[in-house]
């Protein structure tokens, strides 16, 4: 949904409470919402001190893995030898994500805040925010507000920099993403060794998600506590999370709710529900990357880290993509295939081969020239894909292969069988 | 126009020079400002010739294959001219879901290019499908030149077009 | 156990490796080989070919053995099914795209991709009739062809130039099956290090324009030798075919040249194939040579020796003028024979530019083009020939070994020992044929001071021997006290010069050792 929009009663607005507020993206604005004060308290305030209130919270790294942001800023080694990064991951290109795009266009100030304050958290002097180079109004903004920001003089002895990127999926993935600020292609790196012995140039570094940074000040804010008791089911999820509902739903948009929130109320109330005269089919909850969910477990399904998995999906990046019962689901995963055999970055052999292999079939398939074995070859290709390789872009290419084939059999059969008008792929 | 056969006129001249000084600063390496260098060629030459390739190389300590293994890794480097609007248009599932293989047809109809990657016989328009953009619940998103645009619907290419001819 | 030291099962082999040990070098120390493709202890690791991953109890999924260190108690299965069913999956990824155009490959015989296909692979494919990725092939340097369509992207080659020759002039292009081995248009891959991307290739994707189409693998035979080309002393691996030197490859010596060889020493082997050779002894008579048997030629030079005063007592002034390129059996025996004498010996050597290979400490492309300046030198040869080829105007012999490009001096005896006859050894009085390093076995020693021993190749033509034969057929000792062979030569030698004392020829093996030290060698 377009900005401004008047939120959902349901929702739990902290980190998108600004969205659609012209006047907060400038420094004055921001500083009048009570912008910069967890700053300014926080550069006063002992490293170590911030770190415990963001393990305290519960806080868990929002761009897909969900690792405790707590725990990975207290890897940084405690004696500090060499320099340390930190890095901005604004590179959102999850299909089915647009959170991180919305809270750099409304709060820029909001993600520097954030940034600046876990730089200080881990003691870097400079960090870098690594926007996807197709963000070209996001980037403008930030621009726009480090520059203010800066003239202000609110980060202290922080540097913070952008770095634009270029048109790579793959360097969403931390190490790849390290290897971009390089000046490298954008092959992630076998771990270990890990980001915070030896990450971008060599030394110390954190990556963290822009959605997880701009937690972190109403955390400082309004302690680990407040954060804490949002929780509507696994007290391992806290807080609020930004859901970008697309695809075929009523009314798309980001939509920030608290962990656990039904993914069933999310689509039917938030999102306004399917199109006149349509049913859910499908629906996969955390970005492209995840299994797809039938209709069943969907409205089924709490929206936490711990709810997804039960379902036999993730969490992800909430990125939700709404299938109803129009879509053509082989087409689609055909389209999702192709997107990771196009992303590839061509290091590893099953990545590399394997996502272009895995379209060919699927494209096959929807021609009418597909036959049964190939489904299981296009399961077996999955398995062989799936845990495997220097990072997950292949496993995220089968994920919605084999939940797809699993769930939606009788589509690809049909196609198969010559039952269904083949489609040029 | 073919790079032999003209003397090349540095990128690195004048003000994207400073620019790239001012970009130097902010890394400890001079590699790391390999992608803002190339964004400054792109910007000066529209695309980002073999020749720019060595001169990228030369200004920055590093070899022309070094530099063109990474400008073929990132898709938004243009290894050819294209045209004075080049379009951008999301086709990823999320939007595909919306129509977004109406909306290039529709771009392609109305600019004149044709075909996906062909420039149009007056130069104005090159029209490319991209994975994903990032505005999924804005299809279907498009970029022309650096100016996001999003919600484009068969019916508003046309007004679309007519702004950037 | 010792400090540092990890103990470990590989297949139900245990074994003990310092700590730090990658898997699949701990892997060798079992006697297993984990396929692999990507790695090569001569370079950093990449990790990207996938095929090395092996099941480790307790780790959650298989992992790549040249990327994880070895930990105490670790349990490795390289045969495990879930293991061997991975490496299968990855060498059917790998055929997809490939043109298994083995019949006309030049690696065919030697391919780890045909190797470990043969070995572990499906019998046939499940890739069915989709077109495979075609690229043309390009040419990439004055030694190098790039077939990208056999290219499994293992990037050893662009890892090499990279790391290794510090001239990054390859790269990867491009993305996911698009991607291809490229170079600059403007561009060359001709560092003079260049080569050993095609000895680094796994496959038949780069290969060497010199050795293009000339045998097949199974067609070679291989023997151990060491590059004549510098003072390096790089090991090598001559390649044979129908007594034919058709190939030079490195030789892993991680003291000396690692797995590495330059274009220089990869090139340097065509005289070892030179048809115009001595195929007989010759001896002066009426003012002509001709071709006599060994026996004659053999006295002849005797007696012409005994009576220039070279025997006990005898006093007479003799010169020897040799090959840095002489094996040290021959140059110590050359100098044995020429005892009784008042001698002295001179060499000289062509003279380069010096070439390094930046990444690795201590291994260059050597100024002195010959193996054997530092033996030539600790026997008591100087380098450079003027102040020889003047006192050969009074001497009453000189002997040559191997040397045509010296002026024909002086006015003594000639005795000329060479594998052509150049010139310069017309007037000589009696000229023996021997055999050329190709043909022989003997040792050099390396600037470094490391004596290495080469093996024979190939046969030497008609009746040419080996020179330290030769010259020990003209000692001055009964014959039962003349080395019999090339190891007795180096005992002999090992026995009476310092420097060389405590070596014997069996213990140098395959990889030679250092002299002593303090024994006057160059440091």
């Amino acid at each position: 949904m377009g900005y401004p929009h008047k939120p959902h009663a349901k929702e739990t607005v902290v980190l998108s409470k600004h969205f659609g507020d012209p006047e907060a993206r400038t420094y004055k604005g921001w500083v009048r919402r009570g912008g910069y004060d967890t700053l300014h308290k926080a550069l006063a305030t002992d490293p170590a001190a911030i770190i415990e209130e963001v393990k305290a919270s519960g806080l868990r790294g929002r761009g897909g893995a969900g690792f405790p942001t707590g725990l990975k800023w207290s890897f940084m080694p405690k004696e500090k030898k060499k320099p340390h990064y930190l890095c901005v991951n604004a590179d959102e290109s999850e299909p089915g994500t647009f959170k991180d795009r919305e809270i750099m266009r409304w709060t820029p100030h909001a993600l520097l805040e954030g940034t600046a304050i876990a730089a200080h958290a881990i003691r870097a002097e400079v960090a870098y925010i690594y926007v996807r180079g197709e963000f070209t109004e996001p980037l403008a903004i930030l621009e726009k507000a480090l520059a203010e920001a800066s003239t202000a003089g609110v980060f202290g002895g922080i540097k913070i920099y952008l770095h634009r990127g270029a048109g790579a999926y793959i360097c969403g993935e931390e190490t790849a993403l390290m290897n971009s600020i390089e000046g490298k292609r954008g092959n992630p790196r076998i771990k270990p060794p890990f980001p915070a012995a030896s990450g971008v140039f060599g030394m110390p570094t954190t990556i963290n998600n822009v959605e997880t940074l701009v937690a972190v000040p109403p955390i400082l804010k309004n302690g680990a506590a407040w954060y804490k008791a949002m929780s509507l089911s696994n007290p391992k999820s806290t807080g609020t999370k930004l859901f970008s509902v697309c695809g075929h739903i009523a009314k798309p948009g980001n939509y920030e709710v608290t962990m656990g929130f039904p993914l069933k109320d999310l689509l039917y109330e938030l999102s306004g529900g399917m199109r006149p005269g349509r049913t859910l089919k499908a629906c996969i909850p955390g970005g492209s990357s995840v299994p797809i969910l039938n209709r069943e477990e969907s409205e089924s399904c709490l929206l936490d880290y711990e709810g997804c998995v039960e379902r036999g999906t993730m969490l992800g990046s909430g990125g939700v993509i709404v299938f109803d019962d129009t879509a053509d689901m082989v087409y689609q995963i055909m389209r999702l295939a192709r997107f990771y055999a196009h992303e590839s970055c061509a290091q590893c052999t099953q990545c590399r081969e394997g996502t272009a292999w895995t379209t060919r079939i699927l494209e096959r398939i929807l021609t009418g020239q597909g036959a049964t074995k190939d489904l299981d070859l296009l399961l077996d290709l999955a398995d062989n894909m799936t845990g495997k390789t220097i990072c997950v872009l292949s496993d995220s290419c089968a994920a919605p292969v084999v939940s797809g084939i699993k769930k939606f059999k009788s589509e690809f059969e049909a196609y198969i069988a010559g039952k269904k008008r083949p489609v040029a792929a | 126009m073919s790079a032999g056969t003209q003397e090349y006129q540095a990128v690195f001249a004048g003000k994207p020079r400073a620019q790239l000084e001012e970009v130097l600063t902010r890394y400890p390496t001079k590699q790391a400002a390999l992608l803002p260098a190339l964004w400054l060629v792109q910007r000066e030459r529209g695309w980002i010739s073999d020749r720019s390739m060595t001169e990228v190389a030369e200004v920055l300590g590093l070899t022309p294959a070094y530099v063109k293994g990474v400008v073929t890794f990132y898709t938004m480097y243009h290894q050819h001219p294209v045209g004075r609007n080049f379009v951008q248009i999301c086709t990823t599932s999320p939007c595909n879901l919306c129509g977004a293989e109406d909306v290039v047809r529709a771009m392609l109809e109305h600019t004149g290019a044709k075909d996906l990657g062909a420039t149009s016989s007056d130069g104005q328009w090159t029209v490319i499908e991209v994975e994903c953009l990032g505005a999924c619940g804005f299809a279907t998103p498009m970029l022309i030149n650096d100016d996001f645009i999003e919600s484009v619907t068969p019916e508003r290419v046309a007004e679309l077009v007519k702004k950037y001819r | 156990m010792a400090d540092g030291v990890i103990n470990l099962t590989i297949d139900g082999v245990p074994v003990s490796v310092p700590s730090g040990t990658l898997v699949i070098e701990a892997a060798k120390q079992a006697g297993v080989l984990v396929p692999h493709y990507c790695y090569h202890p001569g370079l950093p690791v990449a990790g990207v070919c996938r095929m090395c991953l092996v099941e480790i109890e307790k780790a959650p999924k298989l992992q790549i053995a040249c990327a994880t260190a070895v930990t105490e108690g670790m349990v490795v299965k390289t045969q495990s099914s879930q293991a061997k069913s991975a490496r299968q999956s990855v060498l059917e990824f790998l055929l997809i795209n490939h043109p298994l155009d083995c019949p006309i490959c030049d690696q065919a015989g030697e391919c780890e991709l045909q190797d470990f296909v043969f070995q572990e692979g499906r019998a046939s494919t499940r890739y069915g009739e989709y077109p495979k990725r075609f690229n043309p092939v390009e040419d990439f340097g004055p030694d190098v062809l790039y077939v990208p369509n056999r290219c499994i992207l293992c990037t050893r080659c662009v890892r090499f130039m990279e790391d290794v020759a510090q001239e990054p002039v390859l790269n990867v292009s491009e993305r996911g099956d698009r991607a291809y081995i490229g170079i600059h248009p403007d561009a060359r891959l001709d560092h003079p290090w260049a080569g050993n991307v095609v000895d680094l290739c796994p496959v038949g994707s780069l290969l060497s324009k010199d050795f293009l189409h000339k045998a097949r693998a199974w067609e070679v035979d291989k023997s151990a030798s060491v590059c004549t080309g510098c003072t390096q002393g790089c090991n090598v691996t001559l390649d044979v075919r129908d007594n034919v030197i058709v190939r030079v490859r490195p030789r892993p010596n991680l003291e000396v040249n690692r797995y590495f060889l330059c274009d220089h020493g990869r090139m340097n082997y065509r005289w070892m194939n030179r048809g115009d050779r001595i195929e007989a002894p010759l001896v002066k008579q009426d003012g002509e040579l001709r071709a006599v048997d060994w026996d004659e030629a053999l006295d002849r030079a005797r007696r012409l020796l005994r009576g220039a005063g070279g025997g006990p007592g005898g006093g007479g002034k003799a010169v020897a003028i040799v090959s840095p390129k002489a094996s040290t059996e021959a140059l110590f025996l050359a100098r044995r024979v020429l005892a009784g004498f008042a001698w002295t010996g001179a060499f000289q050597v062509t003279m380069g530019e010096e070439a390094p290979l930046a990444g690795v400490p201590n291994l260059a492309l050597r100024p002195e083009r010959a193996a054997n300046v530092t033996g030539a030198e600790l026997l008591g040869y100087v380098n450079g020939v003027s102040s020889a080829l003047n006192l050969a105007q009074a001497a009453a012999v000189v002997l040559v070994l191997d040397e045509p490009d010296v002026p024909a001096p002086g006015a003594g005896a000639l005795i000329y020992l060479g594998t052509t006859l150049p010139e310069s050894a017309r007037g000589a009085e009696v000229v023996l044929p021997i055999a050329n390093m190709a043909e022989e076995e003997g040792t050099f020693v390396n600037r470094d001071g490391r004596v290495q021993r080469y093996f024979q190749a190939k046969s030497a033509p008609g009746m040419a021997r080996p020179a330290w034969w030769a010259l020990g057929e003209l000692l001055d000792t009964p014959a039962a006290e003349r080395p019999d062979s090339a190891a007795a030569a180096f005992d002999l030698l090992a026995g009476t010069v310092e420097g060389f004392a405590g070596l014997s020829y069996d213990a140098l093996g395959l990889t030679g050792k250092r002299m002593g030290q303090g024994a006057g060698v160059p440091a």
